[in-house]
C-alpha cells in the first residue's frame, strides 16, 4: 500500500514538473530508462539495480527528483528474479488490458482505452516474437551464472555469457520500457482527469496515439522478421480436380491475390498462366514485387476450399472446389542461393508439332525449364520474347530450388519441422462458403469474416496477420 | 544458281509500300517507291525510304475517353475469343489465348498511362468513366489494326511495328522477316563461344541476310566494345530497317549495314572474318503455298524461299564461308530442320573437303535440329 502512495505522489510531482515548464516526454525518460530488477512495487530497489543506475541517479539529480534520496549503492548487479510486471497505480497491466477486451476503434477516435488496447495487443505480439517466457527463463539462468563468484575463472565463457545476457537484457528492456510507457500514460490520464487539466490530458492522449502508431510498426516488424520475409515472391495457384468449376475457383483465388498485391502497392506480373478449357485457369504463377511480399504471402500457402452453387452447373447444385497455393521467396543477391548447373537443365519450347523456324510466325514463345536432378519445372509464356520467357522461368525455377533447399535445411533443424509440415502445400487452410451461408474461415486460426466478397476482392490482411501472430504463439508455447 | 526471284522481290516491295496506316507516317513522311515501276536490277533501286515508326515509339497525341477505349477493348476481346469456335481446328488457325495475350501487348504499346487501369475495369469508379487516356494511335486505327490482325492474319509484329527478340525491341515492317524465337539461340551460341575465347571478340563478324538486323545487333552486343559486325542484305527495305535498329541501339560504331547479295558487299574481306552467322531462306519452294497465313501472305518470300529443296542459299553460304573465314573462324547457319542440317554437314564434309572442322548440328528448344555450326580449318 505504501508503494501506491509513493507512486501517486510521483505522479503529482510529474504534473508539477509540467507546470514548471518541463516537457512531459522528458520527465518520463528517467523512469523509462530504468528497468526494475527486483520488483516495480518496491521503489527502494527500483532503479538502481540496473546497469545504468549511475546514469539514472544523475538524471534524477538534474531533475531534482524527489526520490533521489532512495538511490543507494548495491553490490548485486544482476538480479536473478528478472523483471516484475509493470503496472499502473491501480494495478492495471498489459495483460489485464488485453483481458478486458476493450474495443479497438479507429486511430482517429480519441478514446484512450482503444489506444491502450491496440498498443497492448502489439506488445503481446512483440513478446511472442521474442518468445517472452523462454527469454525470461534464459535471462534468469544467465544472471545466475553471472553472479557466480568463479565466473571469471573462464574468461571466454564469462564473455560469452555476459554478451548473451546483455543482448537479451536489451531486448527485454526495450519491451518493458514500452510497456511502462503505456502504463504511465494511462496513469497520467487518470491524474489529469482528477486535476481537470484538459490541456495535459489531450497532450497525453496525443502521446498515446503516437505510441499506438509506433507499436503497430514494431508489431509488424516483429511479425515479419523471419529470414526472407522482406523478399518479393512468386505466388502460384493450381486448380484442384473438378474441371471448369475448380478452374474458375483457381482464377478467383489468383484475382484475390492480384487485388491484395495492388492494395499493398506491390507490382504484379503474370509469369505463367494455363487457362482452363471453358473458363478460369488450370494453374498460374504471378510475381509479386515489393518489400515484405513474401513475409505476408507465405501465410497463404495451402489449399483453399470453395463451397457455392456452381454457375457452371445447369442443375444449380452445390459444388466444393479446391485450389492449391504455393509461395516462394525471390532471394536477393546477397543471400545464399542454390547454384544451378546449366547441364542439369532441360529447356523446352512447346509447339503444336510443325516445322517451326521460318515456317511459323507466332508470338507464343513459352519455355519450360526442367531441373533434371529434382524434376522441378518452371514455365513462362507471358513475356514477349523467348529469351525473356526463359529468364523469367529461370527466376521461378531458382526460387523453387531455393525454397526446396530452405525446406531441407529447416527439416534438419528439428525445431521447425512441425510448423513446416503444417504449412506445406496440400493442407487445407481456409474455407470460403458462398452458399448456403456466407463465411470465410481460416482453419488454422479460426479467424473468420462473414463477407466473402471483401476477401475475394483482396482484403486478406486480417487473415494474414492473424495467422502470422498465431505462428508466433505456437512458437512461444512450444517451448 | 538462282538466288533472286524478281517476282517475289517485287511483291515483297509492294507489300512494304502499302501504307502501314495514315498516322504512322505523319511524323516521318515516307517516300514510297512508285508501285508500278518494274525493277530491272537490284543495284538500280535507290530507295530513300524512312522506316516506319512502331506503335510504341509514336507520340501519344490521341486523347480518348476511357469509356471508348473500354468499348474497343471489349470488342477486340470478343473478336479474339470468337476465332477458335469459328475456324476449323487445323494447324493454321488462330488461338484465342495467343490473341488475348497479343491484345494485352497491343494495349501496352498504345496506352501511355498504366495499362492495368484498362484491364482491371471492375475496380474503376463511375467518375473514372469521364476520364481520358492518351493513346499512341487513334481508336479508329486500333479497330482497323485489330481487324487486320484477325481477319487478314497480319502478323502481330507488323501490326505493332516491333518484335521483342532476346532483350531487344526491334522495329519490323512488311518487307522484312520477323525474327523468330529459334534464331535467338544463334546469339546464345556466339555468346558462349566468345566468352570462352577472346580471339573471336576482336575480329570481324558477318551477318548475311540480316533482315531487321536482329542477329547482327545481338552478336554485336555479346562481342563487347572491340567487336565489329558487317550485316548484309539484298532487300533495300531490310537495309533501311536494319540501319534504323542499329541506330536505335547506338551500335553504328560496331555494325556496318551493307546492301547486296550475300558476300558481294564483303569484297576485300576474304579470309578475314572470324565469324559468319546467317538465317538464310531455307523453305523448299513447294512448301511456300502451304505456309501459315501470317507467313505466306505477309512476310517477304525473298527471306523464306530456299529453292527446290530449300538449300540454295545454304550451299552458297557454305562456299562463301570457306572463302571468307579466317583459319579457326566460326560459323552458324540456321536450317529447315534435321534433313537439311544433315545435308549441309554432308556437303561440307564431302564437297568442301578439309575446309571445316568440328561440324555440329544443334537443335532448338522444340527439339528440332535447327543449326549447323563449325570452324574453318
Amino acid at each position: 500500500m505504501s508503494s501506491f502512495i509513493i507512486r501517486r505522489s510521483r505522479g503529482k510531482s510529474l504534473l508539477l514538473w509540467k507546470t514548471h515548464g518541463f516537457k512531459i516526454t522528458s520527465s518520463f525518460s528517467p523512469s523509462s530508462d530504468s528497468v526494475s530488477a527486483s520488483g516495480f512495487s518496491s521503489f527502494l530497489t527500483r532503479s538502481f539495480k540496473t546497469t545504468s543506475s549511475g546514469n539514472i541517479s544523475q538524471k534524477f539529480g538534474d531533475f531534482g527528483y524527489p526520490e533521489n534520496g532512495f538511490v543507494s549503492m548495491t553490490r548485486r548487479l544482476f538480479s536473478s528474479d528478472a523483471v516484475a510486471v509493470p503496472a499502473t497505480c491501480d494495478g492495471l497491466t498489459v495483460e489485464r488490458i488485453i483481458a478486458s477486451q476493450w474495443p479497438i476503434l479507429d486511430e482517429n477516435e480519441s478514446d484512450w482505452k482503444s489506444h491502450a488496447a491496440a498498443i497492448a495487443q502489439s506488445i503481446q505480439v512483440i513478446k511472442r516474437r521474442l518468445q517472452w517466457k523462454k527469454l525470461l527463463v534464459r535471462l534468469k539462468v544467465l544472471s545466475a551464472e553471472l553472479n557466480k563468484n568463479d565466473l571469471w575463472d573462464d574468461p571466454l565463457h564469462a564473455d560469452k555469457i555476459s554478451r548473451e545476457h546483455g543482448s537479451l537484457m536489451g531486448k527485454m528492456k526495450g519491451v518493458v520500457t514500452f510497456e511502462r510507457e503505456l502504463l504511465e500514460h494511462i496513469d497520467m490520464l487518470k491524474l489529469t482527469k482528477e486535476e481537470n487539466d484538459s490541456e495535459l490530458e489531450s497532450e497525453t492522449l496525443m502521446a498515446l496515439m503516437d505510441m499506438r502508431r509506433v507499436s503497430k510498426e514494431k508489431e509488424l516488424a516483429a511479425l515479419l522478421s523471419a529470414e526472407n520475409d522482406q523478399c518479393s515472391c512468386f505466388i502460384e495457384v493450381q486448380a484442384g480436380v473438378g474441371g471448369t468449376e475448380s478452374n474458375d475457383w483457381a482464377a478467383m483465388v489468383m484475382e484475390m491475390y492480384k487485388s491484395w498485391a495492388q492494395r499493398h502497392n506491390y507490382s504484379v506480373t503474370v509469369v505463367d498462366e494455363m487457362p482452363g478449357e471453358m473458363a478460369g485457369i488450370k494453374r498460374a504463377t504471378i510475381k509479386v514485387n515489393g518489400e515484405y511480399a513474401y513475409g505476408y504471402a507465405k501465410a497463404e500457402v495451402g489449399t483453399h476450399r470453395l463451397v457455392r452453387i456452381s454457375p457452371f452447373d445447369s442443375g444449380k447444385r452445390r459444388h466444393t472446389s479446391f485450389a492449391a497455393v504455393a509461395v516462394t521467396p525471390i532471394l536477393g543477391d546477397g543471400s545464399t542461393r542454390v547454384q544451378i548447373n546449366e547441364s542439369d537443365l532441360r529447356i523446352e519450347r512447346f509447339r503444336s508439332g510443325g516445322a517451326g523456324g521460318q515456317h511459323a510466325n507466332t508470338t507464343d514463345s513459352a519455355v519450360r525449364i526442367t531441373h533434371i536432378p529434382t524434376n522441378i519445372t518452371a514455365t513462362c509464356q507471358n513475356e514477349r520474347s523467348q529469351h525473356m520467357n526463359k529468364a523469367s522461368a529461370m527466376a521461378v525455377l531458382q526460387s523453387r530450388l531455393d525454397q526446396l533447399e530452405m525446406a531441407r535445411q529447416t527439416a534438419m533443424n528439428a525445431q521447425h519441422t512441425q510448423s513446416l509440415t503444417e504449412n506445406s502445400w496440400g493442407n487445407q487452410i481456409r474455407s470460403y462458403v458462398l452458399q448456403p451461408y456466407r463465411l470465410v474461415k481460416d482453419l488454422r486460426t479460426n479467424y473468420e469474416v462473414s463477407d466473402p466478397d471483401s476477401v475475394l476482392e483482396g482484403d486478406l490482411d486480417g487473415f494474414i496477420l492473424s495467422f502470422l501472430s498465431y505462428s508466433l504463439d505456437k512458437g512461444d508455447t512450444e517451448h | 544458281m538462282i538466288r533472286i526471284f524478281p517476282s517475289f522481290r517485287f511483291t515483297s516491295l509492294l507489300s512494304a509500300a502499302k501504307p502501314f496506316c495514315s498516322v504512322a507516317c505523319s511524323s516521318s513522311p515516307a517516300r514510297e517507291p512508285p508501285p508500278n515501276l518494274p525493277y530491272p536490277e537490284v543495284k538500280s533501286i535507290t530507295v530513300s525510304k524512312t522506316p516506319k515508326t512502331p506503335l510504341f515509339l509514336r507520340t501519344p497525341s490521341h486523347v480518348t475517353p476511357l469509356s471508348e477505349v473500354w468499348k474497343w477493348h471489349d470488342w477486340a476481346k470478343d473478336l479474339a475469343s470468337s476465332v477458335e469456335s469459328s475456324s476449323t481446328k487445323s494447324n493454321d488457325s488462330l488461338e484465342s489465348v495467343t490473341l488475348l495475350r497479343e491484345l494485352k501487348w497491343l494495349i501496352e504499346d498504345t496506352i501511355v498511362d498504366d495499362p492495368l487501369s484498362i484491364l482491371h475495369k471492375k475496380e474503376i469508379e463511375d467518375d473514372d468513366k469521364k476520364k481520358s487516356v492518351k493513346l499512341r494511335a487513334s481508336l479508329e486505327e486500333l479497330y482497323d489494326l485489330w481487324k487486320q490482325r484477325i481477319e487478314n492474319r497480319r502478323p502481330f509484329q507488323y501490326v505493332v511495328g516491333c518484335e521483342h527478340w532476346r532483350d531487344l525491341v526491334l522495329c519490323v515492317e512488311e518487307g522484312v522477316l520477323i525474327p523468330r524465337p529459334e534464331t535467338e539461340l544463334i546469339v546464345d551460341m556466339v555468346e558462349e563461344l566468345v566468352s570462352r575465347d577472346d580471339w573471336f571478340k576482336k575480329g570481324i563478324w558477318a551477318d548475311l541476310g540480316t533482315g531487321s538486323g536482329a542477329i547482327a545487333i545481338g552478336v554485336a552486343k555479346v562481342l563487347g566494345s572491340r567487336g565489329k559486325v558487317v550485316a548484309t542484305d539484298l532487300s533495300p527495305v531490310a537495309i533501311v530497317v536494319a540501319s534504323h535498329n542499329v541506330q536505335r541501339y547506338s551500335l553504328e560504331g560496331m555494325i556496318e549495314v551493307r546492301e547486296g547479295s550475300w558476300f558481294e558487299p564483303l569484297k576485300g574481306l576474304e579470309g578475314k572474318l572470324v565469324g559468319i552467322v546467317s538465317n538464310p531462306p531455307y523453305i523448299p519452294s513447294d512448301d511456300i503455298p502451304g505456309l501459315q497465313a501470317e507467313v505466306g501472305r505477309h512476310e517477304p518470300k525473298l527471306a523464306l524461299d530456299g529453292g527446290i529443296d530449300g538449300t540454295d542459299s545454304l550451299i552458297h553460304l557454305c562456299h562463301g564461308a570457306s572463302r571468307m573465314l579466317k583459319r579457326g573462324g566460326f560459323f552458324i547457319f540456321e536450317t529447315n530442320g534435321e534433313k537439311q542440317s544433315k545435308m549441309i554437314v554432308d556437303y561440307m564434309t564431302n564437297d568442301l573437303k578439309h575446309c571445316f572442322s568440328d561440324l555440329k548440328i544443334v537443335s532448338d528448344f522444340a527439339g528440332i535440329d535447327r543449326f549447323v555450326t563449325g570452324f574453318r580449318r
